[in-house]
């Protein structure tokens, strides 16, 4: 019975310490509100964004296609084969990975896990296709030198400062940025494994 | 508006008048400061609005309302590392006063108060949800049902972590 009274007294002592206060549950239902529409309206505007930027990346594809070229078929080709091969990637990495809040916790946290190394997987591959995406631009103007040269030679500065851009941006964008975010999602990954570990009862208490 | 978004509106405020002071309990297991907690209590609210069209009765509605506020208290954690708060810097702010006289009786009532919430933040993720539905009244089975245990296992681990809150409470010998 000492249990029990241990228990009661955590109980009233947990209740008393922990209830919202007053004024915060007055105003509860009514910041719940504000938050829901703000959401919705979030979740519209993305979806339309969304939206706009894929038909945007197709017209911007097509207007290329019709540069009488080589060059303006190439990159039209590329964008919608870029486009359409990273969103599938992405829904194939991502697939049964979203959050399912409702689940119970346990299940919650193994999918987090799926979730976390699916995101890791997803960046090593998004890796490997900004760099294929560079090597195909590379032989693009390679074959395409003798239009292009041209156009170096007419605008020589414009052309140096595209390349010192792009040489600029490799190490910012694909090293640190990617960097950054793969130290984050593994440090994730391990917080996770460290949960689901407690929850297997493998923790040393 | 639509009928059924009224009828999901209706229900959701139903369960935020029931169950609207558990959820403020919960979060603050996982949060000490008194606006993030707000923040985090909008945000587990928010997550039970999003699945509430989903629900379809497979659980009870309490154990719907406790997974989804435990799942968002834990991706909370994650998001607001280091999550435990030493001693002195738990807010005293937003307790209730107790009207009644004996202020020694109060302070030291304060003083426990503080301690147990303390010592329920220190534990692992894991033994603290234990505690916080052990507290929160839940029988076994519902625990086993939010957590997704077994009942059995449930038994074996809250005695664990019964025993980790006495130690961090300095209530073992």
């Amino acid at each position: 019975m000492i249990e029990d009274r241990e228990l009661d007294a955590w109980r009233e002592q947990w209740s008393s310490a922990a209830d919202p206060s007053a004024d915060f549950q007055r105003n509860f239902q009514r910041k719940v509100q504000q938050r829901i529409k703000r959401e919705d309206r979030r979740f519209a505007l993305g979806n339309v964004l969304s939206v706009i930027a894929f038909v945007g990346i197709l017209i911007f594809a097509l207007y290329m296609r019709h540069q009488s070229s080589w060059m303006g078929t190439g990159w039209a080709t590329s964008i919608c084969v870029l486009v359409f091969v990273s969103a599938g990637i992405r829904i194939w990495v991502l697939r049964r990975t979203w959050s399912p809040e409702t689940q119970s916790t346990r299940a919650f946290v193994e999918l987090w896990y799926k979730r976390v190394a699916a995101r890791i997987l997803l960046l090593r591959i998004s890796t490997y296709l900004s760099i294929g995406w560079l090597i195909f631009c590379a032989a693009l103007i390679a074959v395409n030198w003798s239009i292009i040269g041209q156009d170096v030679r007419a605008h020589p500065k414009a052309w140096v400062a595209l390349l010192v851009t792009c040489v600029l941006m490799q190490p910012a964008v694909l090293w640190y940025g990617a960097a950054w975010l793969r130290r984050r999602k593994l440090a994730e990954l391990n917080e996770v494994k460290k949960i689901l570990d407690e929850m297997s009862g493998n923790s040393a208490p | 508006m639509s009928e059924g978004r009224h009828d999901l509106e209706e229900q959701f405020d139903r369960i935020l008048s029931e169950h609207g002071a558990a959820v403020s309990r919960l979060a603050f297991s996982y949060e000490t400061v008194a606006s993030v907690r707000e923040e985090l209590v909008q945000d587990i609210a928010l997550a039970i609005w999003q699945a509430l069209a989903h629900f379809r009765g497979e659980c009870s509605e309490r154990t719907f309302v406790y997974r989804i506020a435990h799942n968002r208290g834990l991706s909370h954690v994650w998001k607001r590392r280091p999550p435990h708060q030493p001693l002195e810097e738990i807010e005293e702010s937003d307790q209730p006063i107790d009207p009644r006289p004996h202020p020694e009786e109060q302070v030291a009532q304060a003083d426990r108060r503080t301690r147990l919430m303390s010592a329920i933040q220190s534990l692992p993720v894991a033994h603290r949800q234990m505690i916080v539905l052990m507290l929160e009244g839940l029988s076994h089975a519902q625990m086993a049902e939010v957590l997704g245990i077994t009942e059995n296992n449930v038994a074996v681990r809250l005695n664990r972590a019964r025993n980790m809150l006495k130690d961090a409470l300095g209530e073992r010998p």
